[in-house]
């Protein structure tokens, strides 16, 4: 058989959210796997490239890295573009930046849009969580609803430091995008083959499962 | 009068345990831990694990006071010889002696020496003298110590306390949780929110805040701040960030003529300036550059002012993407972005770098012109700007027209009938320059009092 099926695909990746909220140690545990509390504050915007092999296929994540502090949003609407998907971080331990979680989401979808006038796949984190769940438990928020009221593709709790569940969150994101971005083909090519996706590729977000 | 001297100031830090201070009363601020210097080695620094002895790092800095990290210089930099720096710190002493003079009648020669490289003993007044903070703080005296006694706000100090540990991680001053460097970084940065509550807090302005207090104690590098902040770059830090959105499309333009195969890869690729020049241009490259280069690229931007950071960050293009061989690896958005946002510092010769600052022929009156260009162009395509900062200020000489000029206003109008025209008591105007030389600079205005 020939080899035509080796593609690569190249997804944009946003990871937004309140500042000091652990942006910049998700991305550097996901791509470095390290974590150190070195880190600078972001200012402006950084990159960082993931490659990832997903069945026969490369898939290359460019993960850009936006300054959380709300004046720099007056720059997101040049970041976001043509991102293909998002992560939205809040901080476990700190309520308030899980309230800015829905401000994000809203300032996300009002300036990005897919091809098809879909809004990206976007997956919530709770980062932190080796340092307790207040947010989580004490409001009584229940984290499934919550989601699908506001649109994420799924959750999950993560901590960068303890590295916990931060491959699992990019594949369940990785899955969705490459679902919507099929859809897409699908839309406007009518007879594509769709290649098909593997189902536990995704962890444990309870999302992922619902929307195959 | 001299500075505190980098290498000195930075000794003794890590140990130390802050039992009491007044100001910083979270609990994190209260005690110095190693916490953070633990970490040692990421970030592409060459230090090793065994570095660390019984919790405690004892590692060398080096002359800047860096632990590793990309900015750590390996002192492979020529040193000027003794006795040429010995006779530079003289000549410095001799200018600080009559400065005003200096600056009426000798400005070349000051711009000259400071592009030359200020001596390090002499740097922290230099550059107060410069930015003419120094005669500010005289003016307020006291005043700081009052700002630091109001409560802030706390959607500021919430932020700011964040960032206190994000700031120089490498530095020594810095490394420590709740030492020296983080409570004064605090001090000044809430100071500042209290001065200009209508600012606030911006997260660039941490680095700077903290480049300033390598230098000088917290009350000067507060006002040093408040001249940056205010004359240099108005509007850079303020909400919704128009001015340096305004300054990306005004540095573009420019790089169209000083390296259009640089502008063309950009364009080509959709990079758009506030990409890779929002941190150059907020922290005035003290993240960017070796810190050799910060220093000398700080010393002629407190002399020159703003044209300078466009100097840089076109020389900085100029040399990533200024021949057809380095574009050939470049090509896409993202390996562009990596490399400009990760400019190694082996290509980077302190020398070198500020001979190309110096001959760049781009003058204050070229970025003046482009500047209103721009600004019509955004008026026409964004509507009006939102924020109106006061007048940008090209350096030492304009500082010191301005505030001349503000001085014979105010004696004339004090004298003459203008009595309405009160000098100003708001906390906004920490000098009485800020509303008059707007006031005075209107064109068609008032006249220009005889010099007395």
């Amino acid at each position: 058989m020939q080899n035509n099926h080796h593609k690569e695909h190249l997804y944009k990746i946003l990871v937004i959210g309140d500042l000091g909220v652990g942006k910049t140690s998700i991305i550097k545990r996901y791509v470095h796997h390290n974590f150190s509390p070195n880190y600078r504050a972001t200012i402006g915007v950084d990159f960082a490239l993931k490659v990832l092999n997903w069945d026969q296929e490369t898939v290359r994540l460019q993960l850009w890295d936006i300054a959380g502090q709300e004046r720099f949003g007056n720059m997101t609407r040049v970041y976001y573009r043509e991102a293909m998907g998002a992560f939205i971080v809040f901080d476990v331990t700190r309520p308030a930046s899980f309230e800015a979680v829905t401000k994000w989401k809203e300032d996300l979808d009002s300036k990005l849009t897919l091809a098809n006038g879909k809004h990206v796949a976007t997956v919530l984190l709770a980062n932190k969580c080796d340092q307790g769940r207040d947010v989580l438990t004490n409001n009584g928020i229940k984290m499934e609803q919550f989601c699908q009221e506001n649109g994420f593709v799924g959750w999950y709790e993560t901590s960068a430091k303890e590295n916990i569940n931060i491959d699992e969150a990019a594949n369940c994101l990785v899955k969705h995008i490459m679902a919507s971005e099929n859809d897409m083909l699908q839309s406007e090519v009518p007879d594509t083959v769709t290649p098909q996706l593997e189902k536990d590729k995704g962890g444990t977000c309870s999302s992922c499962f619902r929307s195959q | 009068m001299a500075g505190k001297d980098v290498e000195t100031e930075a000794t003794g830090n890590n140990q130390e345990t802050v039992t009491h201070d007044p100001v910083a009363t979270e609990p994190s601020l209260m005690s110095g831990t190693l916490e953070s210097l633990s970490g040692l080695g990421e970030d592409g620094s060459s230090v090793g694990s065994d570095s660390e002895i019984n919790g405690l790092t004892v590692r060398r800095t080096d002359k800047y006071g860096f632990l590793g990290g990309n900015q750590y210089s390996e002192g492979s930099e020529k040193e000027v010889r003794v006795d040429v720096a010995r006779q530079r710190e003289m000549k410095w002493l001799d200018m600080f002696k009559n400065w005003d003079k200096w600056i009426k009648h000798r400005f070349q020669k000051v711009k000259l020496r400071c592009r030359k490289g200020i001596p390090s003993s002499l740097r922290s007044t230099a550059w107060q003298l410069l930015s003419n903070s120094k005669e500010l703080l005289e003016a307020n005296k006291g005043k700081f110590e009052e700002l630091e006694r109001e409560q802030g706000e706390a959607k500021w100090l919430d932020i700011i306390e964040k960032d206190l540990h994000r700031q120089f991680p490498f530095h020594e001053m810095f490394a420590s949780r709740g030492g020296h460097g983080q409570q004064d970084l605090y001090r000044i940065l809430k100071a500042y929110t209290i001065y200009r509550p209508d600012e606030g807090y911006c997260q660039a302005q941490a680095p700077v805040a903290a480049v300033l207090l390598m230098h000088m104690p917290a009350e000067q590098a507060f006002w040093c701040l408040v001249q940056i902040c205010e004359k240099y770059l108005p509007g850079y830090y303020s909400a919704g960030l128009e001015a340096i959105q305004l300054d990306g499309e005004i540095f573009f333009s420019l790089l169209r003529r000083t390296c259009p195969m640089a502008y063309r890869h950009l364009k080509k690729f959709k990079i758009d300036p506030i990409l890779y020049m929002t941190e150059w241009f907020m922290c005035i490259f003290s993240r960017t550059l070796p810190w050799a280069c910060v220093l000398r690229v700080w010393d002629m931007f407190f002399c020159e002012g703003v044209k300078i950071v466009f100097r840089v960050g076109l020389v900085l293009l100029k040399q990533v993407l200024g021949s057809v061989d380095k574009l050939r690896e470049l090509q896409g958005m993202y390996e562009t972005m990596e490399r400009l946002r990760n400019i190694s510092p082996d290509t980077i010769r302190e020398d070198i770098l500020v001979q190309e600052i110096i001959t760049l022929p781009v003058t204050e009156a070229l970025i003046e012109r482009e500047c209103s260009i721009q600004v019509r162009k955004w008026r026409e395509s964004r509507g009006e700007l939102t924020h109106q900062p006061g007048r940008r200020l090209h350096g030492t000489r304009p500082i010191y027209e301005n505030k001349r000029r503000a001085a014979l206003f105010y004696v004339w109008s004090s004298s003459a009938c203008f009595f309405f025209f009160k000098p100003p008591s708001n906390p906004f105007c920490g000098s009485q320059t800020f509303t008059l030389s707007c006031y005075w600079n209107k064109p068609g205005g008032l006249h220009r009092p005889k010099e007395v």
